[in-house]
């Protein structure tokens, strides 16, 4: 078994994944093997592949959820105080429904060496960061699926963490919101350099937003493919890539 | 429905209800001491107030009601929140739940005058106990009941230690749970007051037992209407507290 390390040296990398294999249960067959990953600080790097082949799986694991069976999972974290290593957001929003948004986004601040003060400031600003600063004192009921989504995004943030993990995020949105909120996202991205993991079953999606795709295919599944990308949102530079990377998955495909 | 045709409707269906009540006590088809009529309760409320038994009673009832009540919502919740939250106690502790479950609280009574004597406390004992099944059920769904996914959303924040997850997520989570059981309790322990005071513990049920021996049919309606009045009014103020603490709800 083998749990998140934490390490204090400042390198390049942020996440350094060794070996790992993943398995639900004792006796089970591995889900995930043989996964090695380095990760740039400051890069945006999307995972993709058919359901069910383990990406979410292998970002549980990243962010301490799930252990992994073997192999070592590293997360190089910065010196300064008052920060999380990672920050989370997931496809439902996953706010407390008792809590006003300024309050939820302090959630994962309340448990860090950071005062009262400090916390809200920090809140204040996350949700200026996802632009929904006049909606502090809401209740969660009162917003639309998208601006939750930017409150939980807003979450993530506020605990200032070293690589933000973001798991299908937009997978339940309607398109248009979608597409607004993948424009935000590159935004943030832009804007506070932060290192972002972001699993997706959507090829335009992951060509669109990441500067590297890592595609994960086969039983038990393994990393098949690992590019960069700079495709960005359009022309035919974006459709030969998404085309590309749709045969890779299904040639690694099955059942 | 507007509120205020709701309020004009309710007041109409008391009204009558207390008048075909009247008709049928005054028309003779009933004896009066079987069936007083409603119109006698003010004048024993007025006998029974100006000799002050009225408000003795109910402060003793009260008081009864309200240590009672207090002692099993508290034992109850957090007995039905241990057992939801730790597998080990649910087991342990299941086949003792069972067992003691089924039995009434008035089955009580002969311990709780054993144990307490006729006295304050065998009151509060039964009503405590009666309090406590409703909210250790109610308090051990809602724990239970508690989405998965609000756990584990404290775990990736920081927040997945016992105190945290406990105050935080899982009871902020189960509250809509817990206090409907403790509406629950708060009707049925007024119902176990009466039961509790019927064998000569002062209080609502001893006047009422009293006034019966004496065939006073009355005097025995005026104790049923300050028991409705009594479970009304706290039914009533809990609701207000209750829609403050759960404003975060649609």
């Amino acid at each position: 078994m083998a749990a998140v390390t934490l390490s204090k040296t400042a390198i390049a990398s942020v996440i350094d994944l060794e070996d790992v294999s993943i398995g639900y249960g004792k006796d089970a067959p591995p889900v995930l093997v043989d996964v090695n990953l380095s990760i740039e600080r400051g890069s945006f790097v999307a995972i993709v592949g058919p359901s069910g082949v383990g990406k979410s799986t292998l970002l549980r694991v990243v962010a301490g959820l799930h252990t992994a069976r073997s192999g070592g999972v590293t997360i190089h974290q910065d010196q300064r105080p008052g920060h999380r290593p990672v920050g989370l957001v997931f496809q439902d929003a996953r706010l407390l429904p008792w809590r006003r948004v300024i309050r939820n986004v302090e959630f994962g601040l309340e448990g860090l060496p950071v005062s009262r003060d400090e916390r809200r400031r920090r809140a204040e600003a996350a949700l200026k960061l996802v632009r929904l600063d006049g909606y502090a004192r809401r209740w969660p009921y009162e917003l639309s699926g998208g601006q939750r989504q930017r409150i939980g995004i807003a979450r993530a943030m506020a605990v200032d963490p070293d690589i933000l993990l973001m798991d299908e995020p937009f997978g339940a949105l309607d398109a248009i919101t979608r597409h607004n909120l993948q424009d935000e996202l590159r935004r943030i991205h832009q804007e506070t350099g932060k290192t972002v993991l972001f699993v997706t079953h959507d090829l335009e999606e992951a060509v669109h937003l990441a500067d590297r795709i890592i595609v994960l295919g086969g039983t038990p599944a393994r990393v098949v493919r690992d590019v960069r990308n700079s495709a960005g949102r359009d022309g035919a530079v974006f459709r030969d890539q998404v085309e590309q990377l749709r045969s890779e998955i299904a040639d690694n495909y099955s059942i | 429905m507007k509120t205020y045709n709701k309020i004009a409707l309710s007041a109409l269906g008391v009204i009558v209800f207390l008048l075909a009540w009247e008709a049928v006590a005054r028309s003779g088809v009933v004896p009066a001491r079987l069936l007083p009529s409603p119109s006698a309760v003010p004048a024993a409320f007025l006998t029974e107030f100006n000799s002050g038994t009225w408000q003795a009673m109910v402060l003793a009832s009260l008081s009864h009601y309200l240590v009672g009540l207090s002692l099993g919502t508290f034992l109850g919740v957090s007995f039905g929140t241990a057992a939801a939250l730790w597998g080990k106690w649910d087991a342990f502790q299941a086949w003792v739940v069972r067992m003691l479950r089924p039995i009434p609280a008035i089955a009580w009574i002969p311990f709780a005058i054993i144990w307490f004597g006729v006295s304050e406390g065998a009151a509060s004992f039964l009503i405590a106990l009666t309090v406590f099944w409703i909210n250790y059920y109610a308090s051990y769904a809602a724990v239970r009941g508690v989405d998965k996914d609000l756990i584990e959303l404290g775990y990736a924040f920081g927040q997945g230690g016992l105190i945290p997850r406990l105050f935080k997520i899982i009871l902020p989570g189960a509250l809509p749970g817990i206090l409907s059981g403790l509406r629950a309790g708060l009707g049925q322990g007024w119902m176990t007051v009466v039961a509790a005071e019927l064998f000569g513990i002062s209080g609502l049920g001893m006047r009422m037992m009293e006034a019966s021996g004496l065939l006073a049919t009355h005097i025995v309606v005026l104790y049923m209407v300050t028991i409705a009045l009594l479970y009304g009014v706290s039914d009533f103020l809990f609701m207000q507290v209750q829609s403050r603490v759960l404003s975060w709800q649609r």
